[in-house]
């Protein structure tokens, strides 16, 4: 699969614009266009095989389905995973003549983006880091009331940082996949241990992305249950996710209603004692 | 005269909070410069010819400041409220009323926002986006998109108004009772479709087996024992281990990647996964 500079350059357009302080903003750039099954669309309309990117971008998403960066600290980089990976991936699948629709396929997909995605948090500290010299002629405009500067430092300057450490990394790395992917493919036969390791990894990574998104919603062991209650309906009775969702806001709305009537209670519980006081004050 | 902030000047201040809240983002002011950009707007608007007054409310909000950006947008709709009053010369609005407020809301919202928008609104879409796209349709990845976007972007509109119109009652309906039976009955919601994303998306396979000598068909092949007792089994089963490591063990997630690499080669040595590649 050849790659040209030109769609190399395209990739690394997005992932400036898609990294976590990322320059499309953040609902559009980070949690639109970072993540994995929208970057494997941008992906596969770039390098002309839509069905391709959006499966890794698919496989990839399950690791990275609760990317949550509390208090600014990340485990991975979306721009490294969704616009590194992403391709990476799909040059690998093709080099190994995988489809990207079988698990193996699919596992190949996961270990290398979260391979990319990890060494990627370099690029998110770089980043960051280098934003601190903007912020510094921000405050400094901020001192001489010269106001209007800001839209400078919070909205271009970062594009600066942005080509160091997301547009030229993104693209070299695209680029120079392709011989990359090959050089490894030629030291490390598929069914040889190492391999074999890679894609077991693959099936297991997407196990840490669904336990940080219990981490957020899990406090108490009875919080699995429904959980558990969701695993159960796919897995046992196989019913598809669009239905699993019904289901479940059916449950939520009676909880809802429930927890309402619950709070309701106490003023109703006063009225019936109110009520009985004066039918004794009758007798 | 009363002061009001002008239309203009309100819509230009939510637009510079939605795209610049965290675009020139560092580890030191996180926010901090989102915020400014979007207050501008309003203090260029409030103070037009006083500039005293404008560095005065400039220096306000040079505290540092970072939340859930998205559900966030209710507290900067609310300093613009306050500003206004403020601009109005009501005395018991200054710098320590606003810095206060806003020290004291970006804690609760950031821990809300995460939870609901990142943690489960998220989640739930694209769960629902990946069903879409089994096969490689584009469809799901649209369709993420299109509403992912409509409900950002309208949502937040709708905190910032209500901020704005509402003051420190607006967030009464997030952090009061009636918003945690609504945050609790979400999560559940969270909750039952993360299961049915988990088992439908993750698969864990062991490809075990035991055959007496001499016979040609095994006697155990582990996956199917599983699958009779519960199908999905070592799916299961291995989420509730990296929850473990993670929860209980206080794990980062990259010690708990790092671990999965070593249960997978040593899997791998003995014969319980085998992913049955060859050329």
């Amino acid at each position: 699969m050849e790659i040209s500079w030109l769609q190399a350059a395209i990739i690394g357009l997005f992932a400036c614009l898609s990294s976590m302080p990322g320059l499309g903003g953040t609902s559009f750039g980070n949690y639109t266009l970072g993540r994995p099954l929208v970057g494997g669309l941008i992906c596969g309309l770039v390098l002309g095989d839509i069905q391709s990117g959006i499966l890794v971008g698919v496989a990839m998403q399950i690791v990275y389905i609760a990317l949550v960066t509390p208090g600014g600290t990340v485990s991975a980089d979306v721009r490294a995973v969704s616009y590194i990976g992403v391709p990476l991936a799909m040059i690998a699948l093709k080099s190994y003549g995988l489809s990207a629709d079988s698990p193996d396929g699919q596992a190949l997909a996961t270990s290398f983006g979260t391979m990319v995605g990890t060494l990627g948090t370099v690029l998110f500290y770089g980043t960051a880091t280098m934003n601190l010299v903007w912020q510094h002629i921000g405050w400094s405009a901020v001192e001489k009331g010269d106001f209007d500067k800001l839209y400078l430092v919070d909205m271009v300057y970062p594009w600066i940082s942005h080509i160091l450490f997301s547009f030229l990394p993104t693209m070299i790395m695209v680029k120079m996949g392709a011989p990359m992917v090959d050089l490894i493919k030629n030291y490390l036969p598929m069914d040889g241990l190492a391999m074999k390791t890679l894609f077991t990894v693959g099936a297991l990574l997407p196990c840490v992305g669904i336990a940080i998104l219990l981490k957020q919603i899990v406090a108490k062991a009875l919080d699995f249950i429904p959980f558990f209650f969701g695993f159960t309906l796919a897995a046992s009775l196989g019913i598809n996710l669009v239905s699993a969702t019904i289901i479940a806001a059916m449950f939520a709305y009676i909880n809802y209603r429930i927890k309402m009537l619950s709070l309701m209670k106490p003023a109703a519980g006063s009225a019936v004692v109110q009520l009985e006081e004066e039918e004794e004050e009758d007798i | 005269m009363e002061k009001k902030i002008s239309r203009k000047a309100l819509t230009k201040a939510f637009n510079n909070w939605y795209y610049g809240n965290l675009t020139c983002f560092s580890q030191e002011h996180m926010q901090t410069f989102g915020y400014m950009v979007s207050m501008l707007p309003i203090i260029q608007d409030l103070y037009r010819d006083d500039k005293d007054a404008q560095m005065r409310s400039m220096n306000t909000y040079r505290t540092f400041f970072n939340t859930e950006p998205q559900l966030g947008t209710v507290i900067v709709g609310i300093t613009a409220g306050l500003e206004e009053a403020r601009a109005n010369g009501q005395e018991d609005v200054d710098d320590e009323t606003i810095n206060s407020l806003r020290a004291g809301l970006m804690g609760p919202i950031a821990g809300i926002g995460d939870s609901l928008v990142v943690g489960t609104l998220i989640p739930i879409l694209l769960g629902i986006a990946m069903g879409m796209s089994t096969g490689g349709s584009p469809l799901g990845a649209i369709f993420y998109i299109i509403v992912w976007n409509l409900l950002a972007y309208f949502g937040m509109k709708m905190l910032f108004v209500k901020g704005y119109e509402m003051g420190g009652k607006a967030v009464d309906f997030l952090v009061g009772p009636q918003g945690e039976a609504l945050r609790e009955s979400i999560t559940m919601l969270g909750g039952i479709v993360i299961g049915a994303v988990a088992a439908s998306w993750v698969s864990v396979t062991t490809a075990f087996t035991m055959t007496a000598s001499g016979a040609d068909e095994p006697f155990l092949v582990l996956q199917d024992t599983l699958n009779g007792v519960y199908p999905g089994f070592l799916t299961a089963a291995f989420i509730m281990l990296c929850w473990w490591l993670m929860a209980k063990k206080k794990m980062s997630p990259l010690k708990v990647m790092l671990l999965l690499v070593v249960i997978a080669f040593v899997g791998v040595l003995i014969g319980f996964f085998d992913p049955g590649l060859n050329y």
